[in-house]
């Protein structure tokens, strides 16, 4: 087993509320678009959309969670700018696909952070949410029609 | 009349500005920008520069290579390099002619770096390196203005910023963090 050494508390932290941020902006944008749908995709991906908004809410209470477990407290810094004209199904999907993957990409770095650090728990959690989130692009690409999008 | 209204239809949104210039510094220190560096540096989620960047890169600003890696397109970087003239100009002008803190005239300048015209920074590069004492040499320095904006105008002026007025803005970069250290040893 490798030890983590640059592990710390702190650090662990501030990546949660990261990941705090990265969700509750993604439940909202999902909101937003499942509102900017038009045509009709609207009757079929306006449904995944709001799926998909409310998933986003439970990952925000859980990370939410983690950071109390930690002994932090929840303090995510959202700086929403909404903006966007309607648009077609296929449209609202290939933006969510862009945040799906910036989050896949935060929830890797801060597996990268806990990993090896000792802390079983934040490690578990972490490692389960890179799998999740790695569903959630595989599902989007695959409505998408496309076959991978690689990662930073 | 000016319609105001006009100014949130500006080409490069305020944070369009900031993402731009945020690539254009991260490629100068680190030789590289992924979205994780830009989020880090403009303090927002990965999540939202991803978004944001769908924008610029449609629009031929922005570029992504196949490692995830940012860059800028020519025109990309000749309003990065705009934009960061234009607020080293103005905070340079609050801060020297009007006497602001350094802190406010970064502020103030960051407010209006993006949608002041090429004229007006033009002007305020000529004004700063004139400093006119009198009323003669202001007369004189309008004159000149008046020539600069018909010649924009025109297209008869090189795009903004042009060499001299970059390389202008980067001595007074200089001169301002030479005198910011020398109050920090004070």
């Amino acid at each position: 087993m490798t030890t983590n050494e640059s592990y710390s508390r702190d650090e662990a932290l501030r990546r949660l509320n990261e990941l705090l941020a990265e969700e509750m902006e993604a439940s909202i944008r999902y909101l937003h678009l499942s509102t900017l749908v038009q045509g009709i995709d609207r009757l079929v991906i306006q449904k995944v959309l709001k799926e998909n908004h409310e998933e986003t809410i439970e990952h925000a209470q859980q990370v939410s969670e983690k950071i109390i477990q930690v002994g932090g407290v929840p303090q995510p810094k959202i700086n929403l700018e909404l903006t966007g004209d309607k648009c077609t199904g296929i449209e609202a999907l290939q933006t969510a696909l862009l945040f799906e993957q910036a989050a896949l990409d935060a929830y890797k770095d801060f597996l990268d952070t806990v990993e090896g650090s000792g802390d079983v728990i934040l490690e578990e959690f972490a490692r389960q949410q890179v799998a999740i989130e790695s569903e959630h692009v595989s599902e989007l690409q695959m409505l998408l029609g496309e076959s991978s999008v690689g990662s930073e | 009349m000016i319609d105001w209204r006009e100014f949130d239809q500006n080409p490069v949104s305020h944070s369009a500005a900031h993402h731009l210039t945020s690539i254009q510094q991260l490629l100068e220190e680190q030789g590289y920008a992924r979205v994780s560096d830009v989020a880090r540096k403009l303090g927002i989620t990965r999540g939202s520069v991803s978004v944001s960047l769908k924008g610029l890169r449609q629009r031929g600003l922005v570029i992504e290579d196949q490692h995830k890696h940012l860059g800028l397109s020519e025109e990309g970087h000749r309003i990065a390099r705009g934009i960061h003239t234009k607020r080293v100009l103005f905070q340079a002008f609050l801060r020297e002619s009007l006497g602001l803190p350094d802190e406010l005239a970064e502020l103030d300048a960051c407010k209006v770096e993006h949608l002041v015209s090429d004229v007006t920074a033009e002007a305020l590069a000529l004004f700063l390196e004139r400093r006119p004492a009198d009323d003669e040499a202001r007369a004189e320095l309008a004159e000149q203005v008046k020539v600069l904006e018909k010649s924009i105008k025109e297209g008869r002026v090189e795009t903004f910023p042009c060499k001299e007025i970059e390389d202008f803005s980067s001595e007074l970069m200089r001169k301002n963090e030479l005198e910011n250290n020398t109050h920090d040893d004070e």
